[in-house]
């Protein structure tokens, strides 16, 4: 029997011991000037799976607000997946205006030049007027993109200052072969607030608001007798990035009909599936990493990628969570919820918008609160927030966002003119 | 016949007729975002008489909806379902919260929604 006490990760025991963040992390513009330049010029970032572009041909268009940036995400003829610019060698035009699809060509709308699927220029009309262009010069501007566990991360530096085996330092390994692939299909939520994006960064990492500001969405669900204030289990560091073990409750029955009728039709993705657990097909119940205490009452492994992402593996798929800033005081939460497979049949779509309303409104209560903390804090009457011993997460963020503004932060590497000699 | 001053006749079918008050309400709305909307607009009271309605005839609504190809409902299964998928928000105020907004969420909320391949009704 585990000692759920005992596996409560507190502060001090990853020796963090800065229990308070200046305010004006939060809300000061230079600071978030500082955030583009070193954290999102230099982190790898998070834009999407390979199946959103599962065949060649098939490219996504995304948008990473805090750099401005457009990003076309290709696969090529030779199954290659690339990521481009959206600007246009000649006059610089966001070309691809469509979300997502299928073609073996992009051509500008402006003046028509054209590109191949994998980046190059194809064609200039009136090519004769472009003599000073070397057309195998001029393809869109690639940015670095490499893959792990079917997740796309893009670098936006020159030269990315580490691998992303070396940036994911260690997850990727504690994670390796989880089944993310086995839940291809995707809902998802998105919407911008008027908040700070780490107001929404903390609320995913830490449980000690679950039983009160999620009383009535999640409590029931999820707060155990043994641990009341949800407190993350064994909680590991990799670099930035972290994972904790978070129960809940199996025993929990919801007697309204229309829950009932909907976890009768298809569970959703948060809610135990008891027989699949017993059969071991479980997903991710399996996986070596996720529930290393083999706590009987799993509910699901939070997982945390600095600088902005939050996933959570759950019996019937999982959540994804994404914080993109905009600009000190704006920001855009994006939310997928992952599944097996698109509904089959009326049944499964209501029961999947069912689950995606009441996913949807307990992220609204995070948004709603991380609003109201925005508020507070540009009142001005606090110059710091404080976190407790039970809010590692919160101090581990702050030290590693901290040292990312210091220009450090990213695996050491070695030097070069070093390694030479 | 209906002449032109008639009202519209309902097309829903025949046996769920006990959704009739409903359909206007909820029964031309096209994605969740309308009907996030809609439940947010509503009382208390007006959710919870449509929950009452058919939260406990969920199963008889959707044992007739069976008999039709997903992809190629009648038209007066198609509102039925409509009117239906307006209880995936209603629950939410009737089942969860006891009103119908989301507590401090801003008001008229709205979020953008996605579904990644498939065109839900
Ligand atoms: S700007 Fe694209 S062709 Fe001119
Ligand atoms: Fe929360």
């Amino acid at each position: 029997m585990v000692n759920i006490e005992e596996h409560m990760t507190k502060a001090r025991d990853l020796g963090l011991e800065n229990d308070r963040v200046p305010v004006e992390y939060y809300t000061s513009a230079a600071y978030f000037r500082r955030e583009q330049d070193m954290i999102f010029r230099r982190a790898w970032l998070m834009v999407g799976r390979v199946e959103d572009v599962a065949e060649p041909g098939d490219f996504i268009v995304r948008d990473v607000p805090p750099l401005k940036a457009s990003v076309i995400i290709a696969r090529g003829k030779d199954g290659k997946v690339r990521a481009f610019h959206n600007t246009c060698s000649h006059r610089g035009v966001a070309l691809v205006c469509q979300d997502r699809g299928n073609a073996l060509t992009f051509r500008c709308p402006y003046h028509a030049w054209i590109y191949r699927i994998d980046g190059s220029l194809s064609a200039i009309p009136a090519e004769q007027d472009f003599p000073h262009v070397d057309k195998a010069a001029n393809g869109l501007a690639p940015i670095h993109l490499d893959t792990w566990a079917g997740f796309i991360f893009l670098n936006f530096a020159d030269e990315p200052e580490a691998t992303l085996p070396e940036f994911l330092a260690g997850l990727d390994t504690m994670l390796d072969g989880a089944p993310f692939d086995q839940f291809p299909f995707s809902i998802q939520v998105s919407d911008e607030i008027d908040c700070n994006w780490k107001n929404l960064v903390n609320a995913f990492n830490e449980g000690y608001h679950v039983a009160v500001l999620h009383n009535k969405t999640l409590r029931a669900a999820v707060v155990p007798k043994d641990n009341p204030h949800l407190h993350y289990l064994d909680i590991k560091q990799f670099g930035p990035h972290s994972a904790g073990t978070v129960p809940r409750n199996f025993d929990y029955d919801p007697q309204a009909p229309a829950l009932t009728w909907v976890y009768a039709q298809m569970l959703p993705t948060s809610a135990p599936d008891v027989a699949a657990i017993n059969e071991g097909r479980a997903g991710f119940y399996e996986h070596p990493g996720i529930n290393r205490l083999k706590i009987p009452n799993f509910g699901t492994e939070t997982i945390t990628i600095f600088p902005n992402i939050s996933i959570q593996p759950l019996a019937n798929g999982y959540l994804f969570y994404q914080f993109w800033p905009m600009s000190e005081g704006r920001m855009r939460t994006d939310v997928r919820i992952y599944s097996r497979h698109a509904p089959r049949t009326l049944r499964e779509e209501f029961a999947m918008a069912s689950t995606l309303a009441a996913t949807r409104d307990v992220v609204v209560e995070d948004m709603a609160m991380s609003r109201l903390q925005q508020i507070g804090f540009e009142s001005g009457g606090k110059k710091y927030q404080q976190f407790g011993q039970n809010e590692p997460l919160l101090r581990m963020f702050t030290r590693d966002y901290e040292a990312y503004l210091a220009g450090g932060g990213m695996p050491r590497q070695p030097d070069k003119a070093e390694a030479a000699e | 016949m209906n002449g032109p001053d008639a009202p519209e006749k309902s097309l829903i079918p025949q046996q769920f007729a006990f959704l009739e008050p409903f359909v206007e309400t909820w029964g031309h709305l096209r994605t969740q975002d309308e009907r996030y909307a809609k439940r947010q607009a509503l009382d208390q009271e007006e959710l919870e008489a449509f929950h009452a309605a058919l939260a406990h005839r969920l199963e008889e609504v959707f044992t007739h909806l069976d008999q039709f190809d997903p992809q190629a409902l009648p038209e007066a299964e198609a509102l039925l379902f409509r009117v239906a998928l307006g209880l995936t928000e209603a629950a939410q105020a009737v089942e969860i919260f006891g009103q119908p907004r989301v507590p401090h969420a801003p008001f008229p909320h709205g979020v953008a929604i996605a579904w990644n391949g498939y065109q839900p009704h």
